[in-house]
């Protein structure tokens, strides 16, 4: 197209797949418009350095199981537990253990009273925190919302001035001491 | 002082009402000001579009005045649109990666196709074959940077033919037919990533993409008009009057369509009275009353819509000057009040629990990311490049070619 | 006319070159099915996350209100201390009785959440004969079929993985808050420090050792109830409670299926 000489060498263009020779032969004598040759230039140029950019850029486990980066899963699994579990203070309380499950404390797992234990579980050395009273009032303090099966004391009515554990054992709180 | 106040004021007000969610509970809105201002940003761009493509599709002759100023504005506004969003994430130096994994389940993925799709495949385009002409000649007289700069857009293509002309002519108005879908996608899919919310019933709500995009058309038109008056009057040129008549028309009618839909939608949640209606009502009569019924419905709509509606009946016995003012006022009055609807959609939909119990206010500080001053700097960038791209592209001693339809008469 | 042969060629070669590139990922996808067991140092060693289907109930009858799960949760997994940010918190409902002679089935419904819960619950205003009842209910990630919460997250940052839990990326959000937008349950925060998204995984570094979320570790009543689908084991808790009780879930109206169930809920939770 255009009468005067093409200044940027956009004659002579063919669409990619017209085979036939006849018609390359025809085609031949059609020239592409230099704006839109430089525009398709421009194009695959963007959308060539897209696509390098994406396969450069996207992380090597993305996809592996779905579209997210599969690492990520050994990543958050590979945190450090805080809380040791039941089973770790089996390995050397199963008497404690063993007692706790008659009663009815048997579903109270043993770090909800006594903390954190990862530390005590790896070294035995280290005490646990010691426990207090207002451990017990936690849950067992009256409160309308709690439900009705559930024992409740109102502190300031039942028996003021006493320690919890002089008439109750946690491991075994249907038992009297 | 006054923010003192108004800090004051509002830390009086306890937080909470009602019982919200703790993880809704913080200070701070998770999307603050900044959110407000994309979709206003975006829908400057898509309605200063189509006011370019009234010219160029709808061969609206008395608006040839601002095809360009249009056209150079929606450019403007849309380098910036994606900046807002930059600077709300947390982290913002993983941004590419929307471009890279886009996971196509996720309106916020395509903002970055439909961003590149619009800048570069629309106003790009349109704008360089509109320009080639001009390119070409400017490149030969001016010199130093902008001969530079005049010469790099010609992408190295000399030929102006008449033939070549005619290609591109033929080629623009493809591209502005292409163009305003491309614009309506553009922000309609803005109004998508509120609408698709469906936890949020605030936002959650199938007319929203229509409601952004006519809200948009309004917005945008008057910006134009704001652009047009303020660059006469910084030229010291006459204002084309017809011009600005016909977009007030434009603006009036705009105004009535997105003025009846957004009713509509108001019309219908309050009819249906959906699961939490009741504490949406609340909100928006307690803690949107400002900007809702003052910002929004009176000042964005109601008297420009009277204005607007004077100047369609009485056009011709108002005295020039006034009729200026009249359009300007309306022009300005709708461009703060659809800052407020974009402000009423966006905080409005965190002002509530999405245990529906409760209602939260949030208070908008000066300093930081999300804080007025910020926003403000935001908002006036555009205006920053816009200047620099009328310096560029539209400079009074450059000449511009004669052909349709940018005759820049009066600027 | 050679001009013209090269410079197809040229062509031929850049479209062979995009197919190539397009089609990369599902090659490499093809690689990754043959390795999909845990394999490197820190983590659990050949844990296999197609073998398992975990979830997690509240039987809210059995929720006393200590609030010992926040906490141990907030220990865990070192969420941010302030009274905002929870993977995991408990709710108090109050429902007050009727005014006497008005025709209502229940008073006003008075819900709270003091720091998550996490201090356990002070006694409420409202006196005790005037509540018509009145309980807790625990809340987190509702571990929904349709995650509202993967299905916005651009980047594929969060994800259902195929052992039942919901993830969160932290080295690959951006930060946008579009899930928290999404979550229609509240589960989401923005950690502060490390501006990503964050929220309930189950405790997935437990999960995967073997050992119970630290939530479910310390309930003293066994009120949230933690188990594996696809446990062959026939007495596995979480299987046992599905057909001991009837359960409900939350919202379900909004379509996202959230695999989390409660036994006994009230209809104002919500």
């Amino acid at each position: 197209m255009g009468n005067k000489l093409n200044p940027v060498g956009g004659g002579g263009w063919l669409p990619a797949g017209l085979a036939s020779n006849q018609e390359a032969d025809h085609m031949s004598r059609f020239k592409m418009p230099p704006q839109i040759f430089r525009l398709v230039l421009l194009t695959i140029g963007i959308v060539v350095s897209y696509l390098i950019a994406r396969q450069l850029l996207t992380p090597a486990s993305f996809r592996d199981f779905g579209f997210y980066r599969g690492a990520a899963l050994e990543e958050v699994a590979s945190r450090t537990p805080v809380y040791a579990g039941k089973k770790a203070c089996d390995e050397c309380h199963s008497e404690v253990l063993l007692k706790l499950a008659k009663g009815d404390h048997k579903t109270v797992s043993c770090e909800t009273c006594h903390g954190v234990s990862q530390e005590h579980a790896g070294n035995p050395d280290i005490t646990p925190v010691k426990l207090t009273g207002s451990h017990c009032i936690r849950c067992h303090e009256a409160n309308p919302s709690r439900p009705a099966w559930f024992h409740q004391i109102t502190v300031k009515n039942h028996y003021t001035g006493q320690k919890c554990t002089e008439c109750h054992v946690p491991h075994q709180p249907n038992e009297v001491p | 002082m006054s923010l003192e106040i108004t800090n004051a004021i509002v830390e009086a007000i306890p937080r909470f009402e009602g019982y919200v969610y703790p993880n809704e509970s913080g200070t701070h809105p998770l999307w603050g000001f900044l959110i407000v201002l994309y979709p206003y940003i975006t829908g400057l761009v898509a309605g200063a579009f189509i006011m370019a493509s009234l010219v160029r599709v709808f061969r609206v002759k008395p608006l040839e005045p601002v095809y360009r100023l249009s056209l150079l504005t929606a450019l403007a506004f849309l380098l910036c649109a994606t900046l807002p969003l930059l600077f709300h994430l947390g982290h913002p130096e993983r941004s590419f990666q929307i471009m890279i994994t886009p996971h196509l389940t996720s309106p916020m993925a395509i903002f970055g196709f439909v961003y590149a799709w619009y800048l570069m495949a629309v106003l790009f385009l349109e704008l360089w074959f509109d320009y080639r002409e001009d390119f070409v000649e400017w490149s030969k007289t001016e010199s130093g940077f902008r001969g530079i700069l005049y010469r790099a857009f010609t992408l190295g293509v000399t030929d102006v033919s008449d033939k070549a002309l005619a290609l591109d002519h033929k080629l623009s108005w493809i591209i502005s037919i292409v163009g305003i879908p491309s614009a309506f996608l553009l922000h309609g899919y803005v109004g998508f990533i509120f609408g698709s919310i469906k936890a949020n019933p605030w936002w959650g709500n199938a007319i929203m993409p229509i409601i952004f995009i006519l809200s948009a058309m309004v917005s945008g038109i008057a910006l134009c008009v704001f652009n047009y008056m303020v660059l006469t009057w910084v030229r010291r040129r006459t204002l084309d009057l017809r011009c600005l008549d016909v977009m007030g028309m434009f603006l009036f009618y705009a105004l009535v369509i997105d003025a009846t839909v957004e009713a509509l939608d108001w019309i219908h949640r309050a009819y249906s009275a959906e699961e939490g209606f009741h504490v949406m009502e609340y909100m928006a009569k307690e803690r949107l009353f400002y900007t809702l019924s003052i910002g929004q419905v009176l000042v964005g709509t109601l008297i420009p819509l009277l204005l607007l509606g004077i100047l369609q009946v009485l056009r011709k016995r108002i005295p020039d000057a006034v009729r200026k003012r009249m359009y300007f006022g309306s022009a300005v009055f709708i461009l703060i009040g659809v800052l407020a609807m974009r402000w009423n959609v966006v905080m409005g939909g965190q002002f509530f629990s999405k245990s529906l119990r409760g209602v939260m206010s949030y208070k908008l500080e000066f300093a930081g990311v999300e804080g007025w001053f910020m926003g403000l700097i935001l908002l006036s960038l555009p205006f920053i490049i816009l200047t620099v791209l009328i310096k560029l592209f539209l400079a009074e001693r450059l000449p511009t070619s004669g052909h349709v339809p940018h005759r820049m008469e009066g600027i | 006319m050679k001009f013209e042969f090269s410079r197809r060629r040229m062509l031929g070669a850049v479209s062979g070159a995009l197919a190539g590139l397009l089609s990369a990922p599902a090659a490499r996808a093809a690689k990754a099915t043959v390795q999909k067991v845990f394999a490197s140092s820190g983590a659990p060693n050949g844990y296999d996350p197609y073998k398992h289907k975990w979830l997690m109930c509240f039987d809210v009858d059995k929720c006393i209100g200590c609030g010992l799960c926040v906490d141990a949760c907030k220990t865990e997994n070192h969420v941010p201390q302030a009274s905002h940010y929870f993977r995991t918190w408990i709710e108090r409902y109050i429902i007050k009785k009727p005014k006497p002679g008005s025709d209502r089935t229940r008073g006003e419904v008075l819900v709270d959440s003091p720091n998550g819960g996490r201090d356990g619950f002070p006694p409420t205003v409202v006196p005790r004969e005037e509540i018509l009842k009145s309980f807790f209910v625990p809340k987190l990630c509702n571990l929904c079929e349709a995650s509202p919460c993967t299905q916005v997250c651009p980047v594929g940052a969060t994800f259902d993985t195929p052992d039942g839990a919901v993830l969160v990326d932290p080295n690959y959000c951006i930060g946008c808050g579009f899930c928290i937008q999404a979550c229609p349950y509240g589960c989401r925060f923005l950690n502060p420090e490390t501006k990503t998204a964050e929220k309930c995984n189950l405790c997935y570094h437990r999960i995967t050792r073997g050992l119970k979320p630290a939530c479910v570790e310390i309930c003293p009543t066994e009120a949230r109830i933690f188990g594996d689908l696809k446990n062959p084991v026939v007495d596995d808790p979480i299987q046992a409670f599905i057909q001991k009780n009837k359960v409900f879930s939350l919202k379900p109206h909004l379509g996202t299926e959230p695999r989390v169930m409660y036994a006994n809920l009230d209809k104002e939770v919500r």
